[in-house]
């Protein structure tokens, strides 16, 4: 059922254009520099949420004296709401490995890495076999690809977390820099890229009508047709809202977990800078809705209770303050709360957010700070909810 | 490069961290995680400072050009405060531990709890050391420390979130894992979540027993650390106070575990010289360190018949104490409690040996030692300087020097050149395996034939020498950084020149000996006299020497 409702809704999508091998062909034509000069030229970033542009990062790596180099293909995709990597892995994954050769090619890597979302595991066998085809066709001289699977941390997908995982060591984030573009697996330059990016390598290597502003969006929540969806950046949130086709009025949408909690504003255009007006961070553009029945409180508490699980528990502020921020939010639904404890959330959130050592932790509290923002009456009535009794 | 500093304007090394800059112009930042002599962590965001109106860790960044640091405003305190009252849950500070933590409360302001305490750890209680992770407050110093310097990994995190805690492997007790009781990460633990097995409670029962006859024995480098605990420099040799503070504590005689090394070096010299003769296995590795022969069961059991089979230097006194003292003095030996004062945890563990039965009753280490004598309300400072009593009281230079890393060998190698030819060493004091290098390497020439040695302290450098000891005749490993001076039963240490200064109070004790070659110790010629016979034979086998088993990691 969930297949033909992809398949229904993929037709068409710029992501699934296959390109056959002949991207690493042209690639191997144009020569190193040249693919990186047409990858700059095409504007590609990088897809997982920092938006880092992706011939500045294989070119860092590329340039750096070892002897060695890798490149990981993320596809840890652990991040709530979002399943835009599975669509590509399902239906487009040839493509998504070429653009790990061409990577491999232009950097001048021999093994690579597809660090693959331990709860992906029955993507696998599939996966195998298209990478050895691949590699097959591509008779890349000595470039390996191992598939890797991760444990199931959602830590794991922050970059230097996942290497330490792919290296054997539990799965904890180290602080920056060195940055992994220059020293990452074994202390070697490795390029880290999404799925997602790695596809519209391919893709971008390839057409010449590839078109740099489409982004795919994960939607989920109160809403009849959830699914991965193909818009251009800058379209309006109504015509999202037009094919998500929510039951009841829409009150707030989550970015994933970590990008906060917003209203939902139909005049608004999807662009990281509206976005960030609001507080909250893009990622990689998978969105959860809500309706009117919801309580924002209650959202906040189960994405506390879901940190407070995932932190990797290596630094202090995001091992010691995820758990009392769900405590606080715990005494606030259960009607004990009062307005300081609401400060409090404010101060240790803010704290984590300055002083936590990864993107996870930095992340961690923006779903308190945005929910207290934007949505106040919610808190005010778990508040007044406890003055009564 | 130019950086501002706190709005001063200084000149800056590009590649040293933001915190030793700081610390080099005079301003401390406090710090947790950190270890001079580790690769930083970064983990408990102790040390933030602000730069360019950001808070980074000190620790694991280095200064841009022209960068503003702050290490000191509002913004600063209150995140470094608000992450320590995460941390630590309730500040406790028992004045006597003197715990690193304390002086971080003070320095971030923090005066009492915040939230809730939630950890419920059941304490792991070992015969050595003793963890309680309810204290626990994650820093990972005793993690690194067990790794990267000791090379045991007998400890790591484990769990993720608010549930990470330290732990052995398959969340076992220390005391069945392949932790080799070092006690190093005691000393690098700053909120005193493990600790020694304390052993006063039943030390100060044995001295209230009018039955028993209490004997103190104190090990060479007691005498060049136990200062520290009563405010002395480290470095300050307090011998003679050290006999009269437990004196003072109701000891009936304290001996110098200094003659059970001499003892040791009879015997280990003339085990190496009779290897030497007659083909024995080589190298000899010397096993005065109960923390070495551990790692060595535990690591490197190819290894057991390589190792001398002579007991450590308090081992061989105790037994001494309880058969050739004991039948002196007229005293049954079952009345005698013998409690050895070590700088040691491992030396609680070797005492339960199976493997040797052994004379000594309790060990308390240095800082239990200074526990008790200010429970004992002793004066330290005050006291006069007395001597050890005769009885088993006279020792060597050799024996002293056995502290420090590089002793055992060099004091060793004094005997040895005599018993072998006849002589004594032109040269008295081997430079070339002192100091703090890791791996230390010399060779001698006896009897026309070429002896290579080497000493190595800390596990992860004893490691290191393993992977080419073939090339030696003779090996003396210590488990600690420094030998038995850095010790984890030593009194805890933050300048790390401390080790240094210990070390050379107790060449400076050798040097000023009289007597300072264990050949030379006129008791030990008595003891061989009366009772032994000569080095190796039937009856010093019998009291003096030990075996060693295998033992499973898991």
């Amino acid at each position: 059922m969930l297949r033909k409702r992809n398949t229904r809704r993929s037709e068409g999508m710029q992501i699934l254009r296959q390109t056959n091998m002949e991207a690493l062909e042209k690639a191997r034509t144009l020569g190193s520099d040249e693919v990186l000069t047409l990858l700059e030229k095409k504007g590609l970033e990088g897809r997982g949420g920092a938006a880092y542009p992706t011939a500045k990062k294989w070119r860092n790596s590329r340039d750096t004296p070892a002897d060695e180099r890798f490149i990981v293909c993320n596809a840890d995709e652990g991040e709530p709401g979002t399943f835009k990597d599975k669509l590509i892995i399902r239906h487009n994954a040839e493509t998504m490995i070429e653009g790990m050769l061409i990577a491999a090619y232009v950097v001048g890597a021999k093994k690579c890495f597809i660090y693959l979302r331990g709860e992906y595991e029955y993507l696998r066998p599939r996966l195998q076999e298209q990478v050895d085809s691949v590699l097959a066709k591509a008779k890349m001289d000595g470039v390996e690809i191992e598939i890797v699977r991760g444990a199931g941390a959602y830590v794991c997908g922050e970059a230097t977390a996942l290497l330490q995982s792919i290296q054997g060591f539990r799965g904890t984030s180290m602080y920056k820099p060195p940055n992994p573009t220059t020293c990452g697996l074994w202390g070697k330059p490795t390029v880290i890229n999404n799925v997602e990016t790695l596809t519209c390598v391919a893709q971008a290597v390839l057409f010449d009508d590839w078109n740099p502003s489409l982004r795919l969006l994960s939607l989920s929540g109160n809403i009849k047709n959830p699914g991965v969806y193909e818009f251009p950046l800058g379209v309006k949130m109504s015509t999202v809202i037009d094919v998500a086709r929510p039951e009841k009025k829409l009150k707030a949408m989550s970015f994933g977990c970590f990008g906060g909690i917003m209203p939902v504003d139909e005049n608004m255009a999807i662009t990281p800078e509206a976005i960030c007006m609001e507080q909250c961070q893009h990622g990689a553009y998978s969105i959860i809705f809500m309706d009117e029945t919801v309580n924002v409180v209650d959202i906040s508490y189960s994405i506390a209770k879901f940190y407070t699980y995932e932190s990797c528990g290596k630094c202090t502020p995001c091992r010691e303050g995820t758990i009392r921020i769900l405590n606080l939010l715990k005494k606030i639904r259960n009607g004990k709360g009062v307005k300081k404890d609401l400060q409090t959330l404010q101060e240790l959130a803010t704290h984590i957010q300055e002083t936590a050592l990864c993107g996870l932790g930095q992340s961690c509290g923006n779903h308190v700070l945005t929910s207290i923002k934007h949505f106040p009456q919610d808190y005010d009535y778990y508040l007044k909810k406890g003055a009564k009794t | 490069m130019k950086i501002k500093l706190n709005g001063k304007e200084i000149e800056a090394d590009s590649a040293k961290s933001l915190l030793d800059t700081c610390r080099e112009n005079g301003i401390n930042v406090p710090t947790l995680c950190y270890h001079a002599s580790l690769f930083p962590e970064a983990r408990c965001r102790v040390c933030l400072v602000e730069m360019n109106g950001k808070l980074v860790t000190s620790c694991s960044t280095k200064p841009r050009e022209g960068a503003s640091i702050i290490t000191n405003n509002e913004h600063v305190m209150k995140a470094r405060r608000l992450n320590m009252e995460l941390m630590v849950p309730e500040p406790a500070c028992r004045k006597e531990d003197d715990l690193e933590v304390c002086g971080i409360y003070e320095e971030v302001g923090m005066r009492s709890a915040r939230f809730a305490n939630i950890k419920e750890y059941k304490p792991d209680l070992g015969a050595a050391v003793i963890r309680d992770n309810n204290k626990c407050i994650n820093c990972g110093r005793c993690v690194k420390v067990c790794a990267d310097i000791q090379g045991v990994y007998a400890i790591d995190f484990a769990s993720r979130a608010h549930n990470e805690h330290v732990t052995p492997y398959f969340e076992k007790n220390l005391a069945d894992v392949a932790c080799i009781r070092c006690g190093q990460c005691i000393l690098n633990c700053p909120v005193g979540a493990i600790s020694e097995r304390s052993h006063i409670d039943e030390v100060i029962a044995a001295l209230d027993d009018p039955e028993k006859h209490v004997v103190a024995q104190v090990a060479p480098s007691i005498r060049a650390a136990l200062g520290e605990l009563f405010g002395m420099p480290a470095g300050t040799l307090v011998t003679g106070k050290t006999v009269a503070a437990l004196r003072r504590c109701g000891f009936d005689k304290v001996f110098d575990v200094d003659l059970g090394a001499d003892m040791t070096i009879m015997e280990e010299a003339s085990e190496l010289l009779h290897r030497l003769g007659n083909g024995g296995k080589m190298p000899m590795i010397t096993t005065c360190c109960p923390g070495w022969i551990l790692m060595m069961e535990f690591f490197y059991h190819d290894l057991i018949g390589n190792m001398s089979t002579c007991r450590s230097p308090h081992e061989m006194l105790g037994m001494l104490i309880k058969t050739y003292y004991a039948k002196k003095a007229g005293i049954d030996p079952k009345k005698i409690v013998v409690v050895s004062i070590m700088p040691c945890t491992a030396k609680k563990f070797e005492s339960t040996r199976e493997e040797l039965e052994t004379g000594v009753d309790y060990v308390l280490t240095t800082r239990e030692l200074g526990r008790l004598a200010k429970m004992k309300k002793v004066d330290f400072a005050s006291l006069p300087d007395e001597e050890f009593d005769p009885a088993l009281g006279i020792a060597t230079g050799a024996g002293v020097i056995f502290g420090a890393t590089g002793g055992v060998m060099e004091a060793a190698l004094r005997t040895a050149h005599f018993l072998a030819t006849g002589k004594e060493l032109e040269k008295l004091e081997i430079t070339e395996i002192r100091g703090m290098k890791g791996i230390k390497e010399g060779k001698i020439v006896l009897n026309g034939k070429e002896v290579r040695f080497a000493c190595a302290h800390g596990g992860a450098n004893a490691r290191q020498l393993m992977e080419q000891k073939d090339k030696y005749h003779f090996i003396e490993i210590m488990a600690c950084p420094g030998g038995c001076v850095g010790g984890g039963g030593q009194p805890i240490y933050r300048d790390p020149d401390t080790l240094r200064k210990r070390t050379e109070a107790i060449y400076g004790a050798d040097r000023t000996s009289k007597l300072r070659r264990s050949h030379e110790n006129p008791i030990v010629l008595q003891i061989y006299k009366e009772m032994l016979g000569a080095p190796l034979s039937e009856e010093a086998e019998r009291l003096l020497h030990t075996h060693y088993v295998k033992k499973d990691r898991f």
